[in-house]
């Protein structure tokens, strides 16, 4: 087996999947809502680049736009829809898997059905060694990792962070200490959507938009959340980054129809033996 | 009455009424029957319509396919309404939207049967949806179905057509020239469904009986998107020919990351045999650059006729969705005239009758050129084209000597 596209394969996969879980993780550890729309917002994020690069806009500039817009569909969403739900979990998952159809089989419909290429800012590939490393995938990994750091600073560093922690732990003594947990609830969303919007406008030059573009990141996505445990930020990224790794490297060795399965069968083993999380005794 | 008694009331008439306007949308959403359309011929006529049933994919991942083909039954269905209909009858088109759903569609094509009687059903994209339909139409309904779409052949059930490319028309010449025009060394990375596993099955023999031979063949997730292990293997392999089965969305990724490895800058062949100016939009036009696809039309054809149905096509329905043979539209526009040709042929519109005229029925000129059915197969045979991409459009490099014989149902 060579060693340098596997490793870079199993970089620049888990890359894209800790940047698709990023916002899943937030909404779902920050306020425990399991967001059935994220794969949508990922797909509006993606399908605001291809209408940028459409009025003749570089795509770069589609990305940036990206996010922003989608974390306004976001926040209008929160506000119509999402705030209603913070008190039952079943049914706001119910809730966001309607508004979820509604966004998929709208943008199918602006689609028509079709399958389109979105450029990448940077195209092809450069050597190393006999290898040929794609520059995009490339940047990928850098931006993720900076994003990464970014989000990870946000909660942890800033006075907005200690704010959504805070109406997590507790949100009665939050409001209490003059914290407008209902603002802040509206605020996580829009973040968490406007990072699946990040996810969505870096990732589409790598596949090709169309309207199921966000479905099979769905499902392992919460997997990913399930495994790093409910309620912990640095747990989905770990989780994102094991069930990445595993998608990516398991079919290096064995059949890939296999190797779909076997990502499913190992984070349940894991899940069997680690219910808190991957992280949990390293928080305690 | 107290107050609160008027409250209540107030609140139960208000019940009440909105219980009578729910009921009232939704008895409306019923009688029309949601996804379905009927296209009345214009005009005045003194005879009952012929029933044409069009059960196709208008919404969900298939609908690529499937708003095309509504598309070109509909246009069809006019021209020959202008033309003065059939046997003196004009033509009624009641279009089912199945929405890529196969326990919806079996419902919908139920309708078509047994409420609307229709005298023929076209439609279905994908192999499970024709799987799925086929014995409710043929056996249960007792209509004629035509099936559009290019497929992994084997299909033999009586009055069932099918009338798009088989595995020995979109092998027979193409695999050849691949051999000439690539390599002996073939890699068959492919989507885990039906067509896939038994077109390969066909390719691999044809490949090997022109002295080729088949380096690996894998089969993915319908909507798996990261390709790197494969690709690695097939650069590593020195692999001259990449005969791909994988479909969208997942084959944007698979062709970008051959890209990005120099498979094609290396001298290696992609080929794909749906590939159509459709999927031209998949990927960026570098990407696949040199790849070969083989299918019944091409818009490159640049025949009068073809691009006097083009021409009018576009105009009617603009580019967005365009009549392609890769979406089964081409399949469509051939078995709607052939059995037009047939009800002619004859002078009824009875099941047996037109099916006995079906199996020898011929088109002098269509999208592709001429064809006819093969009789006692439920085959279409047709000209084939082997086209090669190049900046984004297609070039075509070879046509088959006559037309190709799609060794069906022998």
């Amino acid at each position: 087996m060579d060693v340098v596209p596997f490793v870079f394969d199993v970089a620049a996969y888990s890359a894209i999947f800790v940047l698709v879980v990023l916002g899943l993780g937030i909404i779902a550890s920050m306020m425990g809502i399991f967001n059935f729309a994220h794969g949508e917002f990922v797909l509006l994020g993606a399908y605001t680049v291809y209408l940028v690069e459409g009025t003749g806009m570089p795509s770069w500039f589609g990305m940036l736009l990206a996010p922003l817009c989608v974390a306004i569909v976001g926040l209008v969403l929160e506000r119509l829809v999402i705030r209603r739900f913070y008190a039952a979990p079943v049914v706001a998952m119910l809730g966001t898997y309607a508004i979820a159809l509604v966004l998929r089989e709208g943008v199918r419909g602006l689609l028509g059905g079709q399958f389109y290429n979105v450029s990448a800012p940077l195209v092809g590939s450069f050597g190393l060694g006999h290898f040929s490393i794609s520059k995009w995938r490339s940047a990928v990994i850098v931006i993720t990792v900076v994003v990464m750091v970014g989000c990870y600073l946000l909660l942890v560093r800033t006075r907005f962070g200690l704010q959504m922690r805070a109406s997590l732990e507790n949100p009665a003594l939050a409001r209490a200490s003059g914290i407008s947990t209902s603002r802040v609830y509206a605020a996580t969303f829009a973040l968490g959507a406007g990072l699946a919007g990040l996810a969505g406008g870096l990732m589409v030059p790598i596949y090709s938009l169309n309207a199921d573009l966000g479905v099979p990141f769905l499902i392992k996505s919460f997997l990913a959340v399930m495994l790093g445990g409910m309620g912990s930020f640095e747990g989905s990224v770990a989780g994102a980054a094991l069930v990445g790794a595993t998608s990516a490297a398991l079919p290096w060795v064995i059949k890939p129809v296999v190797a779909n399965l076997l990502v499913f069968l190992i984070a349940i083993v894991i899940v069997k033996f680690r219910p808190e999380g991957l992280l949990s005794r390293w928080r305690s | 009455m107290s107050q609160r008694d008027e409250v209540a009331g107030r609140v139960r008439s208000y019940e009440r009424r909105l219980f009578l306007q729910r009921a009232g949308v939704l008895a409306g959403m019923t009688a029309a029957g949601a996804g379905t359309w009927i296209l009345n011929p214009r005009g005045a006529w003194a005879a009952a319509p012929i029933k044409v049933g069009i059960a196709t994919d208008l919404t969900g991942p298939i609908s690529w396919g499937g708003i095309p083909n509504s598309q070109v039954a509909r246009m069809v269905i006019d021209e020959m309404n202008a033309a003065g209909g059939l046997l003196g009858r004009p033509l009624q088109m009641i279009l089912k939207d199945t929405a890529t759903n196969e326990q919806l569609a079996v419902t919908r094509v139920r309708e078509l049967v047994q409420k609307d009687r229709v005298d023929v059903v076209l439609g279905g994209i994908t192999s499970s949806m024709r799987n799925a339909i086929k014995d409710t139409i043929v056996h249960r309904g007792r209509t004629l179905y035509i099936y559009p779409q290019l497929y992994e052949g084997l299909e033999c059930t009586k009055y069932l057509y099918c009338t798009g490319p088989t595995p020995a028309q979109q092998c027979d010449t193409f695999i050849p020239w691949l051999i000439r025009n690539g390599g002996k060394k073939f890699y068959l990375p492919s989507a885990d469904y039906v067509w896939p596993h038994v077109l390969n099955k066909y390719a691999r023999k044809v490949i090997e009986s022109h002295g080729g031979e088949v380096v690996g063949e894998e089969y993915f997730p319908v909507d798996h998107n990261d390709y790197s292990a494969t690709v690695n293997k097939i650069m590593s392999s020195g692999v001259n020919v990449v005969f791909n089965t994988t479909i969208p969305p997942g084959v944007a990724a698979l062709f970008k990351q051959l890209y990005e490895a120099g498979f094609s800058k290396k001298g290696g062949r992609l080929a794909c045999v749906y590939y159509d100016e459709n999927a031209l939009n998949i990927t960026p036009a570098h990407e696949i650059e040199g790849l070969a696809s083989c299918l019944d039309y091409f818009k490159a054809v640049n025949d009068p006729f073809g691009n006097q149905v083009q021409d009018k096509y576009t105009r009617l329905y603009g580019t967005k969705n365009p009549l392609t043979a890769g979406s089964a539209a081409t399949g469509m526009w051939r078995g709607l005239n052939l059995w037009a040709e047939a009800v002619k042929g004859a002078k009824s519109v009875r099941r047996d009758a037109v099916s006995e005229a079906l199996d020898h029925a011929r088109l002098a000129d269509g999208l592709g050129g001429p064809c006819e059915v093969v009789p006692g197969t439920m085959h279409v045979r047709m000209n084939m084209y082997t086209a090669v991409a190049r900046k984004g459009t297609y070039e075509i490099v070879e046509k088959s000597k006559g037309l190709v014989d799609p060794r069906e149902c022998l």
